[in-house]
């Protein structure tokens, strides 16, 4: 193993063990990291490499870690949503190559119905959310960030992104209810 | 979250709990309702691919090796050269940028005085529309900046040769028993750049509070170098120079004893045919006066020439303080306290550069900081256009 990777990382905040190695980071935060970075980009192929592109730029720029400034998930989640941003803004440029929306959300087929109609539900108010939102969105529940994490990632205050979580899940309880 | 009000904390509350929990636990109503979102939210998120997430694992684990091609040297040998981060770049820019400025400003202001210690090549000859009526009181002040037309009309346009009365002030400072010896040296040097002394004393008094004065008079085309060898014969305490543009008295002198000389010979030639005695007598009468004019203007632009042609150095010669004298006598008593002085007078230098630089550099650095800040939100908010 590269023993840069074994390199401890800076201390971490909050209730986490004091110091982890970068591949401790890589294993805990992959699958949430992957879901958040799909939820954006909407695209499986684009997801996996723009998740790629994300732990190779986070362990190139390991250093520039601050703990001070948030915990280690929200600093790798900030680095993945800005490469998934710049994904989104490749694919704008490049007319036609469009992601696939239903790639990622293929219900389970041993899905119960009215838990699987459900979902579907929510997914179709979900897609007609603002980006803004759906990233709020996504955060939340794919990444599973505290609200003071999701700050962090998108540079605003704790309680305006608690009032905009609110604005929107209300939103999509109302989109919800129109459509069942 | 002290600023959320309590529905909003409460709902927000219940979204956590159901995603801790991962399934709705409330009997019914809209908390059932806002569990079962939040569980579908978080239900069946994307998953990486196993395969993906197994050679992701390798790569991380290689530390990301460089692909072929990306340009990189290979080898632990090389150092890794890290990109410094853009605030430091503009940070010392600014920095950079002010040092020049201050250095420039300050070799601006003192350019005047270091030509006069050295070569005399910018010397205010080179500059034949200023003159400086007045020398500076302030010590050690260079020489005072000189207005393009002097209050009494000393300015001549057009004028070729120049007058500048030059004139120059310098307080010495040296040793006790050296006072006589920095006497007889400010002799030599006048001899030696053919200039004359006009005036000197040089008195002792009881408690050895010694001091001298000189008045000199340098031909003004070697006035530089002589100034550069006075200083260099004790301690300068004080230093001016000012130079004062006499061209227009010089040419109206030059002018009117022309003027003089062409009635005189105008007079003799009316005298040579005078026909009367009277008219003779009444020729001769104003030749008199003319001749007298002529005079005096010849001695009016004698005057001018000289103090054009020669500078007048005043030459103040005091005792200087026993450490000072300690040190230059070489003998080393109070070489501490010397020293001590020196590293004061070194380190309030770097505190008066340290502030100009600041005061330089400090608005550059906002305006970086302004830019850097603003190129940051620029590339953040097109970044997130790509959410719309």
């Amino acid at each position: 193993m590269n023993e840069a990777v074994a390199e401890r990382m800076p201390p971490l905040a909050g209730d986490i063990p004091a110091a982890e190695t970068f591949e401790a980071l890589y294993e805990r935060t992959l699958p949430k990291v992957y879901a958040y970075v799909a939820s954006l980009v909407r695209d499986r192929s684009a997801a996996e490499d723009v998740t790629a592109q994300a732990f190779e730029r986070a362990y190139r720029k390991r250093r520039s870690y601050r703990p001070a400034r948030g915990t280690a998930e929200g600093w790798i989640f900030g680095i993945a949503r800005n490469a998934a941003l710049d994904e989104l803004r490749r694919r704008k440029r490049r007319a036609g190559l469009h992601a696939d929306p239903e790639d990622v959300a293929a219900p389970a087929v041993e899905d119960h119905a009215e838990r699987s109609l459900r979902r579907q539900v929510v997914r179709s108010a979900l897609a007609e959310l603002a980006g803004p939102e759906r990233d709020m969105v996504a955060l939340k529940f794919m990444g599973g960030l505290s609200n003071a994490e999701i700050a962090r990632v998108l540079g605003m205050g704790e309680s305006n992104v608690g009032t905009r979580l609110h604005r929107t899940i209300t939103k999509l309880r109302e989109a919800c209810d129109d459509r069942a | 979250m002290t600023e959320l009000d309590a529905e909003i904390e409460s709902e927000l509350r219940v979204i956590d709990d159901a995603l801790e929990r991962g399934t709705a636990t409330a009997p019914g109503g809209p908390e059932r309702e806002l569990e079962e979102l939040a569980a579908a939210l978080a239900a069946d998120p994307p998953r990486p691919d196993p395969v993906f997430a197994s050679v992701l694992g390798e790569r991380v684990r290689a530390g990301f090796p460089r692909r072929r091609g990306t340009g990189r040297l290979p080898g632990p040998g090389w150092p890794k050269l890290r990109r410094p981060p853009k605030v430091a770049l503009a940070g010392a820019a600014s920095i950079v940028a002010a040092v020049a400025v201050v250095i420039s400003l300050q070799s601006s202001e003192s350019q005047p005085e270091m030509s006069g210690l050295s070569d005399g090549a910018a010397d205010i000859s080179a500059l034949p529309e200023e003159s400086a009526s007045t020398p500076r009181a302030a010590q050690g002040s260079a020489i005072a900046p000189a207005s393009p037309v002097s209050p009494d009309g000393g300015f001549v346009p057009g004028a070729e040769d120049r007058r500048i009365e030059r004139s120059a002030s310098l307080t010495l400072a040296a040793p006790d028993d050296r006072l006589e010896d920095v006497a007889n040296d400010i002799i030599a040097v006048t001899d030696r750049y053919d200039g004359f002394v006009l005036r000197s004393s040089v008195s002792t008094g009881q408690e050895g509070a010694s001091t001298g004065d000189f008045e000199l008079r340098i031909p003004a085309s070697r006035l530089q170098p002589a100034l550069r060898d006075l200083s260099k014969l004790g301690d300068v305490r004080a230093r001016t120079q000012a130079g004062e543009d006499i061209t227009r008295e010089f040419v109206s002198a030059g002018d009117r004893l022309r003027a003089a000389r062409a009635e005189r010979r105008g007079l003799l030639t009316r005298l040579e045919s005078a026909a009367t005695d009277t008219e003779a007598e009444s020729i001769r009468r104003r030749l008199d006066l003319v001749a007298a004019e002529i005079n005096g203007l010849r001695g009016q632009l004698r005057d001018l020439r000289l103090r054009s042609d020669y500078a007048t150095v005043a030459v103040t010669l005091e005792r200087s303080d026993d450490e000072e004298g300690s040190s230059d006598d070489g003998s080393g008593g109070d070489g501490l306290g010397g020293a001590f002085d020196d590293a004061a007078s070194s380190l309030s230098d770097s505190v008066e550069l340290l502030v100009r630089v600041l005061g330089v550099a400090i608005a550059p650095a906002l305006l970086a900081g302004l830019v850097l800040l603003g190129a940051r939100t620029v590339r953040r908010r097109r970044r997130e256009a790509a959410l719309g």
